[in-house]
């Protein structure tokens, strides 16, 4: 591995401790999440906290990863667990104002970050965004010791809230700090800033295709 | 001698499953190149990281990603090819048959999008193409699952007689707009002209090819080599989080049309999920990916 050495954190982060964190930082994660990949979850988790009722599994000032989990199962406690990923966070835009706020999350996650509106979000309740990599299951998975409860079972496994106990999980990335910066914002910015160049740059041979 | 339901049904079954457990040799040798020349630190890690876990994953049997992605099959017809049975039903039961009995189990992905319910089957899955191409006594077939993170982002505008600089500022403008919510190092396939479905079949074509072959034309393989410094300079890097390998080629096809221009791009993830081989009339498998 080349690159800095992951900072060492156990979950769920004080607020303090996730305000301590800046983006870029790489992270090996232990300790408690919930994780989740369902639209239909995240829908009724915002029904839930807007109408001030606790969830199934506690999620106060807690992690919450956008991760499908796959693990045994013949309705009774979770099994071994056979594999975890992360998915798209940006689908989930339109929820995750509401969850940070109303959970009082200090750690969220998954891939592709999320936007302006939970970045504002997570500077007033001190969260940070971990970007896993995606496609990267068989090592990602080896840092999941165990899928510990789970919730919501009328939906299907990779919906529920599934709470996972990691032990060396990534390396992840701080992709979000709890300061206002977020690397995805950053480089959106940066390449609209220097595609007109880039394009400029090109210089094909420049074939007028008007009609003959 | 001919290419019967059975072979066709084991054959399809196959390749999905091989292709849920590694990722094609071309790509790997586009890692190893991207990693003697990516000077980001997080980035070098991040390429590492997936070089390292693609490799776990083809060693242990276990899988690229957690999402297996909907079956998807590309599939020529030599024009000497004898079918023997359903080849359409084939595929379709040999997919049923391997949801069944894969290890570790599938999640379901095959969703209804009427009604967003989620399974293992479903009208028109798995998705097939057919190609009838040359003389060959095979059908050469392709499986290439596609999952939300990379089959998303992909588009299709049409132009109105465009110059060649016009069209490529379309493409870099559809790359800009998917940033590195794709799980970069990306493939990234470009369908011009025909017309629409016909431009995004050619883009998904694009995506198929193997790193490293370019396209015969010299005026499109100039035009692929620009295409791809160009992206890699927008900077959005491994995962979206920096740096300079955000695809490992841009792949372009043309089809002659009329004075409006279908410019379709697609992307697949940087696993680019895709197994191949021919079944001869014989009953001879050729293993190609």
């Amino acid at each position: 591995m080349t690159g800095s050495s992951p900072i060492r954190l156990s979950l769920p982060l004080t607020s303090e401790a996730a305000r301590a964190l800046k983006v870029g930082d790489v992270v090996l994660l232990d300790g408690d999440a919930v994780a989740t990949v369902g639209m239909p979850t995240q829908k009724r988790m915002v029904a839930e906290v807007e109408a001030g009722r606790e969830l199934p599994l506690s999620l106060r000032d807690g992690a919450f990863f956008h991760m499908g989990v796959s693990y045994e199962d013949d309705g009774g406690r979770p099994g071994a667990v056979h594999y975890v990923n992360p998915t798209t966070s940006s689908r989930f835009n339109h929820l995750m104002p509401t969850l940070i706020r109303g959970l009082g999350l200090t750690a969220t996650g998954g891939k592709g970050g999320l936007s302006q509106d939970s970045v504002d979000a997570m500077r007033e309740v001190g969260c940070v965004y971990f970007s896993f990599v995606g496609g990267a299951s068989a090592l990602l998975s080896e840092g999941v010791e165990a899928v510990t409860d789970c919730a919501w079972r009328d939906l299907i496994m990779q919906f529920r809230l599934n709470r996972l106990r990691l032990s060396g999980f990534g390396p992840v990335i701080v992709a979000i700090d709890a300061n206002g910066n977020s690397i995805y914002e950053r480089l959106m910015t940066s390449a609209r800033e220097r595609l007109p160049e880039i394009i400029r740059s090109l210089d094909p041979t420049e074939h007028d295709n008007e009609t003959h | 001698m001919a290419i019967t339901y059975e072979l066709v049904k084991e054959v399809t079954a196959n390749l999905y499953d091989w292709s849920l457990r590694r990722i094609p040799e071309s790509s790997k040798a586009e890692f190893r190149k991207a990693l003697a020349t990516e000077t980001e630190p997080q980035a070098r890690q991040t390429l590492a990281f997936m070089l390292d876990s693609a490799e776990r994953a083809e060693t242990t049997g276990k899988f690229l990603c957690s999402d297996a992605g909907v079956p998807s099959y590309s599939i020529k017809i030599g024009s000497g090819a004898r079918m023997e049975g359903d080849i359409r039903q084939a595929i379709v039961d040999g997919f049923a048959e391997l949801t069944r009995t894969i290890q570790p189990p599938l999640l379901r992905f095959v969703t209804n999008p009427l009604t967003n319910e989620r399974s293992f089957h479903g009208k028109d899955m798995p998705l097939v193409s057919w190609d009838l191409v040359g003389e060959g006594d095979y059908l050469d077939i392709t499986c290439a699952p596609k999952a939300l993170g990379g089959g998303r982002w992909a588009a299709v505008e049409i132009l109105v007689s465009p110059s060649l600089g016009e069209i490529e500022r379309c493409i870099l403008e559809i790359v800009l707009r998917a940033g590195g919510q794709h799980c970069p190092p990306v493939v990234i396939g470009v369908g011009i002209g025909g017309t629409f479905d016909h431009a995004a079949k050619l883009s998904k074509d694009a995506t198929l090819r193997p790193f490293g072959e370019r396209n015969p034309e010299p005026m499109v393989a100039e035009m692929e080599e620009r295409l791809t410094r160009a992206v890699n300079q927008m900077g959005f890097g491994p995962m979206g989080v920096g740096g300079a390998t955000t695809t490992f080629g841009v792949h372009v096809e043309y089809a002659s049309g009329h004075g409006f221009t279908p410019v379709a791009v697609s992307f697949n993830c940087w696993i680019n999920r895709r197994t191949r081989a021919r079944i001869y009339n014989s009953g001879v498998v050729e293993r190609i990916e």
